[in-house]
């Protein structure tokens, strides 16, 4: 008796989802086993994460407000993949966004009507998270470098970009009338988000689910989203066909970066309502390739996707307050997401290819035998 | 001993760098099987952490190294289970073992967050070699693991060029296709390349916390060298002795941070000094792809590219 392989002809979306619920519970058991190594009970850590994450309605609206980043760093994430394309520089993007759109909040938010001043925040975040990944999106389409470590190895830089402007320097960006620790300057109230009631869900979400509806229709639905897939398929094709390469792969980048630096300015000017390394360097970036991962890379499943991690990553913040969780660290749920997508990606297996108990020769050696 | 103090970065330079060789040729390894792993930084930050907490147990910087590179490998086993036998993306899959590693190590090592280790590695200084002026103090007054990697280095370059299994594993990653029609196991080599290679990623973990970081700080602990190891790769052309050459180069360029700050340049500021390691990266690997011709010199053709028999 011998497994064998065998390429399967059509997926079928059912069983896609099905993949992906299995994935989350065997990331959840893996979960487990190191959650019992430092002595913490698995289930009680469980369920007090479900109930922090789903089960109040501040704990759904918290679960949303984390949701908002992932959105975009997951549709960041997604715009590329789509292309083969690995931009994993979300995370710096999204400083960046956050640099230029608490820039824009200082300097030319003042006086500003509200509409006006946010319109300009987040076109500033946009365009900082574009400019971040305009380098290495060049040297990809002109010099065929690696994107790969050339965008990760910049959101070093970015991050130290900012620690420079809040702890290294007088900047612009920096409260001046503290001098005991230093932080961003606060925002004029015309800077900041409108939010829903007392919850800390803000505007930020509606620019999310806007884009994600964007980017479908225009992946999906447009002749650029055509070139995109086959460009991502076959470059060679693209050429032949007469669709420009580099321009497609500078277009998708800055898509991409742009994504990431709305998710930025989204966050100092709906939450932070300042500029704050600290409170921004909180993995959004790197989780955004998760969700789009999980997701398959559609925009409308990165929406569901960043919802579940949302409550995730809000859950595992909420577990040091609450007294059946205690003692577990914060990390437990970046732990979690990683072990969701590794297990996810062991499934893909069973999406592609259908295993087959069989006894005997292979087929091609007893079909050549028959008479 | 009053040494120059361009000499004592030189020295920290080599310090600086060894890590990079531990990583860089366990991934020339995995790469020239033809899988790539870019989860290097999560099995630095794995090893990196568990070489803490068993060092700390044990009072042994010996049993740290050892179950840091253990740890590497055990998180290997996971990228080569998925790249080789489910046929993951690579990419995909690498990026999943950062994510994960990198979680999992910062949750093991939140209690110990910020405590000195106490067994560090002790300088081992080799008698007559380390009095030559300068070279002396710069390569041979360093700890015992410095030398440990430049036999790492011998080996794993005589292993690839001048040894029978040396050869198949070039075969697997140049054409898997002809290393299976020669009766190889391109599933095995494969596995046992990317775990050789994670074992390696491990110890370069273990280097960094027991010589390098004077605590655990999180995913600042290797602060993206794994990365950088990476692009040594490519900047090595796959080849261990050029890999420990560039890794001295980016070793340079981590210590002249700490010599610069220390030396007290304020003409610029240390968070500048700070990206220095990681714009040099980019610029070298943007300049390597410039030059066209050398631009996949001693890539192995194969890399990247799950194997799959009846699909060949």
């Amino acid at each position: 008796m011998q497994v064998h392989l065998e390429r399967r002809l059509e997926t079928r979306t059912g069983h896609r989802a099905l993949v992906t619920v299995l994935s989350i519970v065997a990331a959840l058991l893996l979960g487990a086993i190191f959650l019992s190594l430092t002595g913490a009970s698995p289930l009680v850590v469980y369920t007090e994460m479900f109930r922090a994450a789903f089960l109040s309605f501040y704990g759904i609206t918290d679960s949303l407000a984390v949701a908002i980043p992932l959105i975009l760093t997951g549709l960041a994430a997604a715009v590329a993949f789509r292309m083969q394309l690995y931009n994993i520089g979300a995370e710096g993007q999204l400083y960046v966004g956050a640099i230029f759109g608490s820039w824009a909040a200082l300097a030319l938010a003042p006086g500003l009507p509200k509409p006006l001043a946010i319109l300009l925040v987040i076109a500033f975040g946009a365009l900082g998270g574009a400019l971040w990944v305009l380098p290495p999106a060049l040297a990809r389409a002109w010099l065929g470098t690696s994107e790969i470590i050339t965008t990760l190895l910049l959101n070093f830089v970015a991050l130290y970009l900012m620690r420079y402007l809040i702890f290294g320097s007088a900047s612009f960006l920096r409260d001046s009338t503290t001098t005991n620790f230093p932080q961003g300057k606060p925002f004029p109230e015309e800077a900041f988000l409108p939010v829903l009631g007392l919850t800390r869900v803000h505007l930020g979400l509606a620019v999310a689910l806007l884009a994600a509806v964007l980017l479908w229709v225009l992946l999906g639905r447009t002749r650029f989203g055509y070139d995109v897939r086959v460009v991502g398929d076959s470059p060679g094709a693209a050429r032949y066909a007469g669709i420009s390469v580099r321009r497609t792969i500078v277009v998708v980048m800055l898509i991409s970066g742009a994504l990431a630096g709305l998710a930025g300015a989204g966050e100092v000017a709906g939450t932070s309502h300042a500029l704050d390394p600290s409170g921004l360097a909180v993995n959004f970036g790197y989780t955004g390739i998760i969700v789009a991962a999980l997701a398959r890379s559609n925009p409308l499943g990165v929406v569901v996707v960043a919802v579940l991690l949302g409550g995730l990553q809000n859950a595992g913040s909420a577990l040091q307050s609450i007294p059946g969780g205690g003692g577990v660290p914060v990390e437990v749920s970046f732990m979690l997401q990683g072990a969701i997508l590794l297990c996810a990606l062991a499934g893909e297996l069973f999406v592609r290819y259908r295993l087959r108990l069989r006894r005997g020769l292979p087929d091609e050696l007893t079909e050549g035998a028959r008479p | 001993m009053n040494d120059a103090v361009w000499v004592l970065t030189l020295a920290a330079a080599v310090s600086a760098g060894t890590p990079l060789v531990f990583a860089a040729v366990g991934e020339i390894l995995a790469e020239k099987s033809g899988v790539l792993n870019l989860g290097v930084e999560g099995m630095m930050l794995l090893g990196a952490v568990t070489a803490f907490l068993a060092a700390a147990a044990s009072g042994s910087p010996l049993v740290g190294l050892l179950a840091g590179t253990l740890a590497g490998g055990g998180l290997a086993v996971v990228h080569a289970f998925l790249s080789v036998t489910m046929r993951a993306n690579q990419i995909v899959s690498g990026l999943a073992l950062v994510i994960f590693g990198t979680g999992l190590a910062t949750f093991l090592g939140n209690p110990i967050e910020g405590d000195p280790l106490k067994p560090g590695i002790v300088d081992l200084r080799i008698p007559i070699l380390a009095d030559i002026p300068v070279v002396g103090r710069i390569l041979f007054d360093q700890d015992p693991l410095v030398y440990a990697s430049w036999l790492v280095v011998a080996l794993a370059a005589f292993y690839m060029t001048r040894t029978r299994t040396g050869l198949a594993l070039r075969a697997c990653g140049e054409s898997p296709e002809t290393a299976d029609a020669m009766g190889l196991s391109v599933a095995r080599l494969r596995y046992v390349h990317v775990i050789v290679g994670g074992l390696l990623a491990g110890a370069g973990g273990a280097y960094q916390i027991l010589a390098r970081v004077p605590s655990w700080s999180g995913a600042g602990t290797t602060a993206g060298i794994g990365w950088i190891a990476l692009a040594l790769v490519v900047f090595a052309a796959w080849r261990p002795w050029r890999a420990l050459l560039g890794a001295y180069l980016f070793g340079a360029a981590l210590a002249a941070n700490f010599a610069l700050q220390a030396a007290g340049v304020d003409a610029i500021p240390a968070e500048f000094l700070s990206m220095l390691p990681y714009l040099l990266t980019i610029l070298v690997l943007v300049i390597l792809s410039a030059s066209s011709a050398r631009k996949r010199l001693g890539a192995p053709a194969a890399l990247g590219v799950p194997y799959a028999r009846e699909e060949r």
